[in-house]
């Protein structure tokens, strides 16, 4: 068995039949690259990961001999540096389109989702400029269409989504690879790597190569190893696992995997503490934690994030203060605060709004008002309704209805 | 008897450096300054809630600047504007476009109320106008921590500490509102106010015109618990008291009240929980001085973390076991 080349390098699709699946993308993505008049310049194809976006691009361009000039996440993508290589690249057509057999060049910016963080400043006006101005196609391959900076982008581009592939489909790839590198594989083995996959057929071969390395049979007992190892867990799989977890590093595993934003976790960890701990002490303890981890939150901010890992840690530690306990409940989510403070907006910014008539007037801060005056201002309006400092404080009648029925703090 | 038309907080507030209550020292200092305003530096005044500060700043002003002293001065409160924006535009161009100058005095007047709320940049920013703009400008930062002030601020500034303020004083001055507004105000009634407030001038004025709304005349010490037990904050003691029951769900539940329903910051209510824990009747004294402890810290990881809710869930949990 060769292991010079990892799997997915050495059976990267060659010809468009090679890519399994998702054929309505395909046969689009097709006619808009051969069609001369497409109806827009930019093709934006969009889905989950290793589903054969890529491969899909490669395998084409190599097929009707077009040369992709191809920039990837893992180049700075600022303004600058896009048009650094965007800008020639699609302002002149190659002059060996009119000898030789190459069709010309395909700008392919792949996985540009991932760029536009705070080093890629305008990045994304910089590509929009590219597609408007460009005499070659530009393809573009992003995971998840649905990122707010890529909406302007989905204007100007065609879009082309693509799909888990399925189980069967991954099968099959599975066993055509076993046959070539002479792996014996029992049919439940590859099920299971194949569902273990969730369609993600990059990982279901990688997984396939690492579980049949120097083995000449693969057996379904193989790929028990095989965890759940690169999907993105959801909130109520990593409360669950983080929960249920015997140990502070087995709590830590689950939370080093997950993918779900960290302050809702937070927050959802901290709404399902009393749920988790029926004891004040117990309760007492993992919220300290928490506290602690909320506090090295608060100095990751936006660039420390080397301290995360002692955040994950204490969460992981607040969710395994007595493992022992440990009862299966409803989880709540998403996190109550978020829902609170919907509901409420609408009383909270008549407070306000009543606090800063009253700041204004007396020289305090709207804090101050809040917490010192509004307390005595309401007790005088509810002796008096049309007492005179109403007028005083500007105060409109709604404001001073809302005083009297307002509950006390 | 009539309720005034302001609240009196504001009507009774001193116009002039010499009607201020109790602060010689500091009224000494300041009026040799006005006399010369040429040699009037950057002013921090620092110290509790309702000692006079904004008073002494609001008096400063009207004295240098006469009937009109509102065209001449920026007032701020950094509480509610405390980011560094607030610094770079209106201050900034307060102080660059600002009138400068009014008679014999060559400047314009900022004051910034609350400043030590102001956030590390912001400071480090105010630093560089104050030293660029002293030619037009001057500051006078008003904060109950100077420590909370940067020291390159601090160290440009004449600093002015006022400290609680004497009883006596506050119950004369007490008296004399309540014989302009034509009410008896009895010694015991008088007493009570100023023990409630606690040196806080302010609150002690609002209790009085308060116990005014409840009765004419005469006021008497009735009155004046009744008002404190109205107007003290009720969600905040039940909250305390669910808590140090062991009860920390509803305990929870009501911390979500505050914040949703009335906009409370992390910080406000853990402020006012100090406030009313030391008023718990069932608490020994040790027990007070430990949960005080407890806030404390609590007060401190409010300001390091990232989420207030986190912080007061993990301070109820706290006082929840302590309850048990």
């Amino acid at each position: 068995m060769t292991n010079d080349l990892l799997w997915v390098e050495k059976y990267r699709p060659k010809k468009i039949s090679d890519v399994v699946g998702n054929e309505l993308a395909k046969t689009a993505f097709i006619n808009w690259l051969q069609n001369k008049r497409r109806r827009k310049k930019a093709v934006l194809i969009y889905g989950p990961a290793g589903v054969g976006k890529t491969a899909l691009v490669n395998a084409a361009s190599n097929q009707f001999n077009f040369t992709i000039i191809e920039m990837n996440a893992s180049d700075t993508r600022t303004e600058k540096a896009i048009n650094k290589v965007g800008k020639p690249a699609t302002s002149f057509v190659a002059l060996d389109r009119f000898s030789s057999e190459s069709k010309g060049n395909i700008l392919f910016l792949d996985e540009v989702d991932g760029v536009f963080g705070q080093q890629d400043w305008g990045g994304i006006k910089a590509i929009i400029n590219i597609v408007k101005d460009s005499l070659i196609p530009v393809v573009m391959a992003a995971n998840d269409s649905d990122q707010k900076k890529l909406r302007p982008l989905k204007k100007v581009c065609q879009l082309i989504r693509f799909q888990q592939v399925r189980i069967p489909l991954i099968i099959t790839t599975l066993r055509r690879i076993c046959a070539t590198e002479n792996v014996e594989a029992e049919f439940e083995a590859l099920e299971r790597i194949a569902q273990n996959s969730l369609g993600d057929m990059r990982s279901a071969i990688n997984d396939l190569q690492s579980i049949s390395e120097g083995k000449q049979l693969l057996a379904l007992q193989d790929t028990m190893f095989l965890s759940a190892r690169n999907k993105d867990i959801g909130m109520y799989e990593t409360l669950k696992g983080v929960f249920s977890a015997e140990s502070v590093g087995e709590a830590a595993m689950v939370l080093n995997h997950t993918s779900v934003n960290y302050d809702d976790f937070l927050l959802s960890i901290s709404d399902n503490l009393p749920l988790r701990y029926p004891d004040p002490a117990d309760l007492a303890t993992a919220y300290d934690m928490v506290s602690r981890a909320d506090v090295f939150r608060g100095r990751v901010g936006t660039e420390n994030w080397h301290l995360l890992r002692y955040f994950f840690n204490l969460l992981a530690e607040a969710a395994t203060v007595s493992p022992k306990t440990f009862k299966p409940f409803e989880f709540i989510s998403p996190p109550i605060r978020i829902i609170k403070l919907f509901w409420t907006k609408g009383k909270r910014m008549k407070l306000e709004n009543i606090c800063a008539k009253i700041a204004l007037k007396c020289h305090v801060s709207r804090s101050t008002a809040k917490t010192d005056i509004v307390p005595f201002v309401k007790i005088m309006l509810e002796k008096q309704k049309s007492s005179p400092i109403v007028s005083w404080l500007k105060l409109e009648p709604d404001d001073v209805d809302y005083l009297i029925k307002m509950n006390k703090f | 008897m009539k309720l005034n038309d302001e609240m009196w907080v504001e009507k009774y507030r001193p116009k002039t450096l010499d009607d201020i209550v109790d602060l010689t020292h500091v009224v000494e200092s300041l009026q040799a300054f006005l006399k010369n305003p040429h040699s009037m530096p950057h002013l921090l005044l620092a110290g509790i809630p309702g000692t006079g500060k904004t008073t002494v700043a609001l008096c400063i002003a009207r004295q240098l600047f006469g009937d009109n002293w509102k065209s001449f001065t920026l007032e701020l409160n950094a509480s509610d504007e405390r980011g560094i924006n607030t610094v770079r535009d209106r201050i900034k161009d307060f102080s660059r476009y600002g009138r400068t100058g009014f008679g014999d005095v060559p400047y314009s007047l900022i004051i910034l109320d609350e400043s030590d709320q102001m956030t590390g940049p912001a400071q480090t920013a105010l630093r560089r106008i104050m030293e660029t703009s002293s030619r037009t400008s001057r500051f006078i930062l008003i904060c109950n921590y100077s420590s909370k002030i940067i020291e390159p601020i601090q160290s440009r500034c004449a600093i002015f500490r006022f400290s609680k303020l004497d009883k006596t004083a506050m119950i004369e001055h007490l008296k004399k509102i309540a014989e302009k507004e034509g009410l008896q105000l009895l010694e015991e009634a008088a007493v009570r106010i100023v023990e409630y407030s606690e040196g806080d001038l302010r609150h002690a004025i609002n209790a009085l015109q308060t116990t005014a709304a409840y009765q004419t005349g005469v006021i008497d010490e009735q009155t004046v618990l009744q008002v404190f037990g109205e107007a003290s904050p009720r969600q905040v003691q039940l909250m305390l008291n669910k808590a140090l029951s062991g009860n920390f769900i509803e305990a929870r539940k009501m911390m979500y009240d505050l914040i949703g329903q009335y906009g409370f910051s992390g910080s406000e209510i853990v402020r006012q929980m100090q406030r009313e824990l030391l008023k718990v009747p069932h608490l020994t004294d040790t027990q007070k001085a430990e949960l005080t402890d407890i806030i404390g810290e609590y007060d401190y990881r409010l300001t390091q973390g990232a989420n207030s809710d986190i912080q007061l869930s993990a301070l109820l949990a706290q006082f929840s076991k302590f309850g048990k």
